[in-house]
């Protein structure tokens, strides 16, 4: 891997951040509607409840957007170069696959901190709820857990876009919410239906959403479930590593880098 | 000295055979020029030797190395299209200066300033892709192609697109730093002239296959028809008559003038003009029209169908 080709291709990322107003908007305009409807909602049932849900609520909110950024930003910024018909150019040159995909995870963590960093101070100000109070090693932990996640999710509708072209691209905005509903990110582990809770378990992201509830209300966070979260994501990671190289190597044979529709 | 070998290349699409068998290798420092009807296999070739396309069967060597195995081979190599814009969001001096990264270009922004002053393009340099002509948008292309002073460059129909005078001004362009660098292209193009003028060596390409490899002099001599127009003063009729009678074939015949075929071997033409002559026909007008790299073109592309 060769860190002035990553570079490139992040100034790449740049120039379109600063040329397409929507690239910087979206940063921050899903996650502040987020707050607003969440923090209005948790405000309300706090007052005919006897828990903490805004603190639970925010918490979830500003965590699982480590999630969506990787997984969204991953799989958008790979369509950009379909979209602009840039493969061509992108691939012909010495860029490898690997040193592609780490500058738009590199890209995704920075702009997941850019809506981190916002929805921290919108938070604080709007409801007074600091997230910096929460245990800094495990929002830390956290953040990396989720954080892989997310890539783990981009780079599994990166390799279905090198597989099936643009015609499946709707997955870029969609994949991350199929396994919202299972990851506990705003209820309890309890509060999923029984027949939801294996797969609720299997999920990394219910361990680390568990465990800010146990927090939040002063229990001591398990890090075994965080362990297991982590090599949850280690055995995912290996394997979608895999795919995304044999995917690559599939639109190098079919001529999708060369077409790029 | 080959720069680059290109050994039995096969590569199909489906039940499509896009490149069949093709060997062909270019000599240090040569234009060589890849001509064919659309669906040749010319493109597929070069995105193949870029390293975009894996090939089913063959092997190709770039200064000694696959390029599809050896990603840094690619730094001392470019290709530029016409087909493949680059980033349309982006201007043309942020695309420059990506791809001047991407190669690790020493003097980044000095080179991209003599680039675009080479394509006329400096007045532009802050123009979004996307507000471009087609024209502007591939001389940016050409500019991304030369970014990184390669030393084999591939240009699939780079001059696609550009007004007559641009399109001279890019040729001479490429003619200069062809003469600057002595590296090597290769070079794909619909018009003619252009490969006449540019490519030393032409390989024809016809249904994936290379049909022949020879410079553009010796590709025209495969066309043994010359023709000639000829305008007599009077009895066109009779001029007709002799031609039929040597089994020459008349193309067109209008008034007093008489457009025919004739073949340029066994001193045929000279016997048939000499025989014009000598019946006593008063010439006005006389034209004979040696055979064009377009007369090869055509007549391959008519044999496809």
């Amino acid at each position: 891997m060769k860190l002035h080709r990553i570079n490139a291709l992040l100034l790449k990322y740049y120039y379109i951040s600063i040329n397409r107003v929507d690239r910087i908007f979206d940063i921050f305009y899903w996650p502040i509607i987020d707050l607003f409807v969440w923090g209005f909602t948790s405000a309300f049932i706090e007052n005919i409840s006897e828990y903490n849900v805004l603190s639970m609520l925010l918490g979830g909110i500003m965590l699982w957007m480590f999630v969506w950024r990787g997984s969204q930003d991953i799989a958008v910024y790979v369509l950009e170069d379909f979209w602009s018909r840039s493969l061509y150019h992108v691939f012909s040159s010495p860029l490898t696959i690997h040193e592609h995909m780490s500058s738009i995870m590199l890209l995704a963590l920075l702009r997941g901190i850019a809506s981190f960093v916002f929805l921290a101070l919108a938070a604080f100000l709007l409801y007074q709820f600091n997230i910096l109070s929460i245990s800094p090693l495990f929002l830390a932990i956290s953040v990396f857990i989720l954080t892989l996640l997310g890539w783990i999710m981009g780079l599994f509708v990166t390799s279905l876009v090198f597989i099936f072209g643009k015609r499946i691209q709707v997955l870029a905005w969609s994949v991350v919410w199929i396994v919202q509903p299972f990851s506990c990110v705003f209820y309890p582990l309890s509060a999923v239906p029984a027949w939801a809770q294996p797969i609720a378990k299997a999920l990394p992201t219910t361990h680390v959403f568990e465990n800010l509830r146990a927090l939040l209300n002063g229990s001591a966070v398990q890090y075994g479930q965080l362990l297991y979260a982590f090599g949850v994501e280690l055995v995912l990671l290996f394997v979608v590593m895999y795919l995304l190289k044999w995917s690559f190597l599939r639109a190098k044979k079919t001529g999708l880098l060369a077409r790029a529709y | 000295m080959n720069t680059l070998t290109v050994k039995n290349l096969r590569k199909t699409f489906k039940n499509v055979v896009a490149v069949d068998n093709v060997s062909f290798t270019v000599k240090k420092g040569e234009i060589f020029g890849l001509l064919g009807v659309n669906g040749a296999g010319k493109t597929t070739t070069i995105n193949i030797l870029a390293g975009l396309l894996q090939q089913d069967a063959g092997t190709v060597s770039i200064l000694g190395s696959d390029p599809a195995k050896e990603n840094e081979i690619r730094n001392k190599m470019n290709v530029s299209t016409a087909y493949f814009p680059l980033s349309d969001v982006l201007t043309i001096r942020q695309n420059l200066r990506i791809y001047a990264k991407l190669y690790g270009v020493q003097n980044p922004e000095e080179k991209i300033n003599e680039l675009l002053e080479t394509f006329e393009l400096t007045h532009l340099a802050e123009a979004r892709i996307e507000r471009l002509s087609s024209g502007e948008a591939t001389r940016t292309a050409l500019c991304k192609g030369l970014i990184n002073d390669p030393e084999v460059l591939l240009l699939d129909e780079c001059t696609v697109g550009l007004d007559p005078d641009i399109a001279e001004k890019t040729r001479q362009a490429i003619k200069a730093y062809h003469e600057r660098t002595q590296c090597t292209i290769l070079f794909t193009s619909h018009y003619m002239y252009e490969v006449e003028e540019l490519c030393e060596r032409i390989a024809f390409m016809e249904a994936g296959k290379i049909v022949t490899i020879a410079s553009a002099e010796e590709l025209k001599k495969t066309i043994k028809k010359h023709t000639v127009e000829v305008t007599v003063k009077n009895h066109p009729e009779k001029l007709h008559a002799l031609l039929e009678e040597k089994s020459i074939t008349v193309l067109h015949a209008k008034q007093n003038t008489i457009i025919f075929e004739v073949d340029w071997e066994d001193e045929k033409l000279y016997k048939t003009l000499n025989n014009i002559f000598t019946k006593g026909f008063h010439l006005t007008n006389l034209h004979v029209q040696k055979p064009t790299l377009d007369d090869i073109f055509i007549t391959m592309a008519r044999r496809k169908k």
